[in-house]
């Protein structure tokens, strides 16, 4: 299987009469935009804005993030099983717009959280304040159930990113990244001495609002699935969850999955990367140890040397990740594992909720309890009223200047599990 | 009738009839779930949700199986480590009375969700 993936650089972003990029400048028709989400009759209304690094703008309460692509040649635009026609991913030549993001925003329930700051101490913590983003506000009709909700929020974002990446269509590419990769028996003939490594990616899988979908799959529904490297960086995974900001994975994550880059970029070299195995993290325990077992089962069937395990949220998906660990590893399979912690606003605390004695090689990305002040910004896009949200799990979070005191949990992919974020790890 | 939900929701008390419900606290359900995991029950779902924000609902439904002849000492491991993570945490934070209808639905869905994964099994 052979992806190219184009880059064209955007290094702005504006409103303007057509959508289009020149010389890096992403225009974006507002209008047309709105005119193609409200063929949806579930939306009422739809705000269009921008927001650019630097600039003192706080987004909020975010949805998800997207970055806008068109399909070139190969499978079908857009996101097969979603907005277009089931097709396979991973193949043919995509452009992607570098630089920029669709951001989508929405209260679906009060309690939604999700911060972007565009500037100051806020804009550190999260990889969005570096992107050109559109924000895409979206409310819906009265009346509608909360899963009709979600769904109609989660396809306008997919089908803005879809639009606005038609700009991209007739361009020459910046720059083309080729990701190749036969089978995994010609691959290994080609590195017999390598060692065979697998990524298994937990996702959360538990309802609304802790969904994630596979080519259109709600994967609740699936047992673990093998992907080709390649599906997940062309569009087979989209978010549907959006409690857990600073750690979940949205849609412009899994496209740019860093834990699948980082090992593609060892593939041939000092590793024989195999491929994805796609993990739901259920809440029952009989799904978890369905999940675990057969997680386990493909690792061996694919004689796999190692697994890189990323989890996805903190509580209950920390037992499935520990699970796994144990049963790879008793297996004989060296197991990393990519987590986050919940480790107190010093740090000290067990950082998971769970604990094993196999889980020996351990990668953080991040303590999600660090405190943060984010100062007051000059502009708000979305529900200012979220910003109280953010500071209603304690006390004293609203200061006396307007600044806000919250934890990392609350600003978007701050503490990613798939390590596509800022913070990053010194030795003392 | 299978299973057991021990809940603090009033929504889950009306929609369900296989229902322990406590007008206490999320920490008083998870001590109650702790007692009947102690007496050799066992837990079909996780008492912890999957993300920190859901920490702050002040509702929770836990699902329990039927009493088994021995203690499952590895959901009594559960129940017990998940108690105490979530009085860590809590010990810093409040619940999130503001948004309290929001977390009733939500909770609800969850629960619906995971029952949806149990249904068609004898076991």
């Amino acid at each position: 299987m052979r992806l190219e993936i184009g880059r064209i650089n955007i290094t702005d972003i504006q409103l303007g009469n057509e959508t289009s990029v020149q010389n890096g400048v992403l225009t974006v028709d507002a209008t047309s935009l709105i005119a193609k989400l409200k063929e949806d009759d579930r939306i009422k209304d739809i705000k269009i804005d921008i927001a650019k690094p630097g600039d003192k703008v706080r987004i909020i309460p975010v949805k998800d993030v997207i970055e806008p692509r068109v399909k070139i040649s190969g499978g079908n635009n857009g996101f097969p099983g979603v907005t277009a026609k089931p097709a396979q991913c991973g193949e043919g030549r995509t452009h992607v717009l570098y630089g920029a993001a669709i951001v989508t925003v929405g209260d679906i329930v009060g309690f939604q959280e999700g911060v972007i700051d565009m500037w100051g101490e806020g804009a550190k913590w999260t990889p969005f304040s570096q992107t050109y983003n559109l924000t895409v506000d979206i409310n819906v009709i009265d009346g509608l159930d909360p899963h009709t909700h979600e769904e109609t929020v989660r396809l306008a974002g997919l089908r803005a990113a879809e639009f606005v990446g038609q700009a991209g269509k007739d361009l020459t590419p910046d720059e083309v990244l080729t990701y190749e990769m036969d089978s995994i028996f010609e691959e290994t003939n080609k590195y017999p001495n390598l060692p065979k490594v697998l990524y298994a990616e937990m996702m959360i899988t538990q309802g609304l609002l802790h969904d994630t979908y596979i080519y259109g799959v709600n994967a609740q529904t699936i047992l673990p699935a093998l992907l080709h490297a390649n599906e997940e960086l062309d569009g087979a995974v989209i978010s549907g969850n959006c409690v857990a900001a600073c750690d979940k994975i949205t849609t412009y994550q899994h496209q740019n999955n860093s834990a699948i880059l980082d090992l593609y970029a060892q593939h041939g070299k000092e590793i024989n990367f195999m491929g994805c195995i796609m993990i739901p993290e259920h809440t029952t325990l009989s799904g978890k140890m369905r999940a675990s077992d057969y997680t386990r089962k493909l690792v061996k069937m694919l004689g796999a040397d190692a697994v890189v395990v990323s989890e996805e949220g903190y509580g209950n998906p920390d037992s499935d990740l520990l699970i796994i660990c144990k049963k790879c590893e008793h297996e004989g399979v060296k197991t990393v594992l990519i987590t986050d912690e919940c480790a107190g606003r010093d740090g000290m605390s067990q950082p998971l909720a769970d604990t094993a004695a196999e889980a020996v090689a351990v990668v953080s990305g991040g303590n999600v309890s660090h405190v943060v002040t984010l100062p007051p910004a000059d502009k708000v896009i979305g529900n200012a009223e979220a910003i109280a949200v953010l500071a209603g799990g304690w006390e004293g979070a609203l200061l006396e200047d307007g600044s806000l005191q919250c934890e990392l949990n609350a600003v978007i992919g701050a503490t990613s599990e798939i390590g596509y974020h800022n913070v990053t790890c010194r030795a003392y | 009738m299978k299973h057991l939900i021990i809940t603090n929701n009033p929504l889950v008390a009306e929609k369900y009839e296989n229902v322990l419900w406590t007008d206490g606290s999320v920490e008083k359900t998870l001590i109650i779930v702790r007692d009947f995991i102690h007496q050799g029950y066992e837990l079909v779902s996780h008492p912890l949700a999957a993300s920190l924000r859901m920490l702050f609902s002040p509702y929770r439904s836990i699902i329990i199986d039927k009493k088994k002849e021995k203690l499952n000492f590895e959901h009594a491991q559960i129940i017990e480590d998940s108690i105490i993570k979530y009085k860590k945490h809590m010990d810093l934070r409040k619940t999130d009375e503001k948004t309290r209808d929001d977390y009733k639905k939500i909770d609800l869905l969850l629960l619906e969700a995971a029952l949806s994964e149990e249904q068609g099994k004898w076991y």
